[in-house]
């Protein structure tokens, strides 16, 4: 196992610009608390935030973006060549800029073309330069320790060398007004600890973290990620397990997998956002690791507010400075500590050598992750290899216009399954109850992981690994829409837990109690890819749900997504399989092969093609399912000649966005067709051809054109 | 009073979308939250910004919460207290 250095770092966030601003405010005790400032706000005073010191510039790019671009340009300062991935958490991406635009009624899609979540890193990666895949996490408020820990984890795996990670989000209206409604905010600023806390300080900024492999320190090593765990609560859509089960997992895994024992922490960075149950529940977890002796442990969020998305990362690099500087960041803001809570924070900075740091980050969705950095050792105990899963398809099940799987096989045959997933296929799935509170995209979702499963023959699932292009849209709209009709007095903070990207794979969690990993990768159109990339990567110890989804909405689509031009039919849905960890012999296996892209104008069709040769792909494969996005078909048609011209590729196609449709998650369920299709041994005449095509043990492989480039194959 | 309750039934299943609740299933003593209605935390507050729509009365800590929205008469009380 290849170990896993910090050799760059980046950081904007309300304490500074840059690493020596952040550690200059972390030795003071300075905090960068003041009341909101960045837009006008009802109410009777503006609420106390965390504002980044980013100077306006002459861009037209949201400020997630711009605050991702100054951590990244620190992060890769004096460093040369592209990186090999780029993976970024984000949960606001574009709002900023959308909200506005949104609220001003303007129709103009070209003006929105920065709202997805994944243009934060493909800006990234257009400006540094990135040879292979963009990753985007939105876990909510661990999005970027998930990030980091994503990250990683392909460095140890040899899936790259070297990687650019972390986060960022903006201040926006969503998120200020949206706590403000669930009464997170404190009026007086994060106490976190505090016995008199009432809720955190929403805030911004960004930091990245430049991950390199090797088997000892390079040169100016910062630091080493030896550790991560991740969980679900499976609970609650907004508020911890009391128990902190779920927190207490994702930090024993951290342990774990780094072979330190509790007593070797020498520093936990709490998540520590100041909420009452946050706190709570979090102060219980640590009682649970640690006991009665904990380590020297704080929340830097009095300082630096919540970020949010960007949190994980900018906690990853005080952790960083922790561990360079030794220093232990004080818990700024608390004046008399809980009692109740049975631990006690550090109140003023101290100086002291540190060799382990403890992180954690908690979400909505109970999704919880915990990072361990130690001092960069010149040697290490060996980690124990983990061997790649075979990911072998145990259920398959879509959802298209058509309706659910038989649907959509019956109607591909002749036609196109494209559309609104229509009302019968989800109602028949599930019960008015359990979906009261959820509108269109949780809905699909759960009706999918309902479909898979009772297909499956399985007890349950234990992880979640979840893709969408563009999140809940009904609930994000519905939400901007109640605000600007009250003249931002009254918002739903229903709409609001519902709006995060993560939201469905929580619901899942919490229906199914999947308590293992409950990870979301949003923006653009391989988000499917990217979860199934994960899933290679992590595992899971027990079955997992692999599932991507997109909802339709008649207002918003049409500004965010060109895809969706007017004459197109709109068209929704997604695709579900579950995976299962057991060496099972039967049933179908799914493999990424390749994840790129071609923004950054490296020679990435060549390096497909390449892995394609690799696996004799001429004769492997008996169909190809090809996505083309419609923005892209032109040079997607290209690229499609040209592949087949450099991989001897001659077997039958079918242009899958034509037949599902061509929303993001398309590919999703491309790939439960296969999946169907493989364990039928053959494909019916009308879908690749006129011809039946016998497989005869050969498989299908599936790609992504366009921007992003992506293989996949799936084998019977 | 017995007015404001039979409006706040109507209201609060309207606004929480409760299925296969009727009036008559939420009695004006029981425990509004966490019983057999299914309201949960995120139903109190979308409820806290209902009342102050329709009301003008605010709500708007948790400690204040937990008392009014006790029960149906509590929240009821608390509305014909402080109404403008």
């Amino acid at each position: 196992m290849t170990r896993v250095f910090i050799t760059g770092a980046g950081i904007i966030s309300p304490l500074g610009r840059g690493l020596e601003a952040t550690l200059h405010a972390l030795l003071h005790n300075v905090s960068g608390i003041a009341p909101v400032s960045l837009f006008g706000v009802s109410g009777p005073s503006p609420l106390p935030v965390g504002e980044a010191p980013l100077i306006p510039e002459e861009s037209t790019l949201p400020r997630t973006h711009l605050l991702a671009l100054a951590a990244a340009e620190e992060a890769l300062a004096g460093h040369e060549g592209p990186v090999d991935a780029v993976c970024i958490g984000t949960s606001t991406g574009g709002m900023a800029v959308t909200e506005t635009l949104l609220r001003d009624a303007v129709t103009d899609p070209s003006l929105y073309r920065h709202h997805s979540t994944g243009t934060v890193a493909a800006e990234v990666a257009q400006k540094f330069g990135c040879r292979g895949p963009l990753l985007t996490v939105s876990t909510a408020c661990s999005s970027s320790a998930v990030a980091i820990a994503m990250a990683a984890r392909m460095i140890q795996a040899c899936t790259a060398r070297m990687v650019l990670a972390g986060g960022a989000d903006s201040l926006c209206r969503l998120t200020y007004y949206g706590f403000n409604s669930l009464q997170l905010l404190d009026p007086a600023g994060a106490r976190p600890l505090d016995r008199d806390r009432r809720g955190m300080s929403v805030s911004e900024g960004a930091a990245m973290l430049l991950l390199e492999g090797g088997d000892s320190p390079p040169p100016g090593a910062l630091a080493e990620v030896t550790g991560w765990g991740l969980s679900c609560d499976a609970y609650h859509p907004a508020a911890p397990r009391p128990d902190g089960g779920g927190a207490m997992q994702a930090m024993r895994s951290a342990l774990e997998m780094a072979g330190i024992p509790p007593g070797g922490v020498d520093y936990v960075n709490l998540h520590g956002t100041g909420t009452v149950d946050n706190d709570q529940a979090e102060a219980t977890a640590v009682r649970g690791i640690f006991g009665g002796h904990h380590p020297p442990l704080s929340s830097i969020k009095g300082a630096t507010g919540h970020s949010l998305g960007a949190a994980g990362a900018i906690e990853a690099v005080a952790s960083t400075l922790a561990l360079k500087r030794g220093i232990i960041p004080a818990n700024t803001g608390c004046a008399v500590p809980d009692q109740a809570l049975g631990i006690t924070p550090v109140l003023a900075p101290v100086e002291r050598p540190l060799k382990t740091v403890l992180s954690n980050s908690f979400g909505f969705g109970g999704n919880n992750a915990a990072l361990l950095f130690c001092a960069p050792e010149e040697t290490r105990p060996p980690a124990a290899p983990v061997k790649p899963p075979v990911l072998r398809i145990i259920a398959a099940a879509c959802a298209t216009g058509a309706g659910g799987t038989e649907s959509t096989m019956a109607r591909i045959v002749s036609g196109s399954a494209a559309g609104i997933v229509p009302r019968e296929a989800l109602d028949s799935l599930l019960s008015p109850k359990e979906v009261r509170r959820l509108k269109r995209l949780p809905r699909i979702s759960l009706a999918l992981a309902q479909a898979v499963l009772q297909g499956s023959g399985t007890e349950g699932i234990f992880s979640v690994y979840y893709g969408t292009g563009w999140g809940a849209l009904s609930e994000t709209a519905d939400f901007l829409g109640k605000l600007y009709e009250s003249q931002e007095q009254f918002t739903s903070p229903t709409d609001f837990v519902g709006s995060v990207h993560n939201a469905p794979a929580g619901q899942i969690a919490i229906k199914y109690s999947a308590g293992g990993a409950n990870l979301t990768f949003t923006g653009g159109d391989h988000t499917f890819e990217q979860a199934l990339l994960a899933l290679s990567l992590f595992g899971s110890p027990g079955p997992s749900l692999l599932i991507g989804a997109d909802e339709y909405h008649e207002a918003l689509m049409p500004l965010l997504q060109e895809n969706h031009a007017a004459e197109l039919p709109p068209s929704e849905g997604g695709g579900a399989l579950i995976i299962s960890a057991a060496d099972r012999r039967q049933g179908p296996v799914i493999a990424p092969l390749y994840l790129g892209q071609t923004l950054s104008g490296t020679e990435t069709l060549e390096d497909m093609a390449l892995r394609l040769r690799e696996m004799d792909a001429a004769a492997r494969y008996g169909a190809v399912f090809a996505g083309i996005p419609r923005k892209h078909r032109e040079c997607a048609g290209r690229q499609m000649a040209e592949l087949r011209r450099m991989t001897g590729l001659s077997c039958p196609m079918m242009d899958y966005r034509e037949r599902i449709g061509e929303h993001s998650s398309a590919t999703a369920c491309a790939a439960a067709l296969a999946a169907r299709l493989c364990t039928e041994g053959s494909i019916p005449g009308g879908i690749a051809g006129d011809e039946p095509v016998p497989l005869r043990g050969r498989g299908v492989l599936l790609l992504g054109l366009g921007e992003n480039l992506s293989a996949t194959e799936i084998m019977p | 009073m017995e007015a404001l309750l039979q409006e706040l039934k109507m209201k609060i299943i309207e606004t929480l979308d409760l299925v296969d609740v009727t009036p008559d299933d939420i009695k004006e003593d029981d425990q509004l939250v966490g019983g057999d209605l299914g309201i949960d935390s995120i139903d109190v507050l979308e409820l806290v910004m209902m009342i102050e729509k329709d009301y003008g009365v605010k709500i708007d800590n948790k400690e204040l919460g937990a008392k009014v929205f006790s029960s149906l008469r509590t929240l009821a009380q608390h509305i014909k207290d402080n109404r403008a």
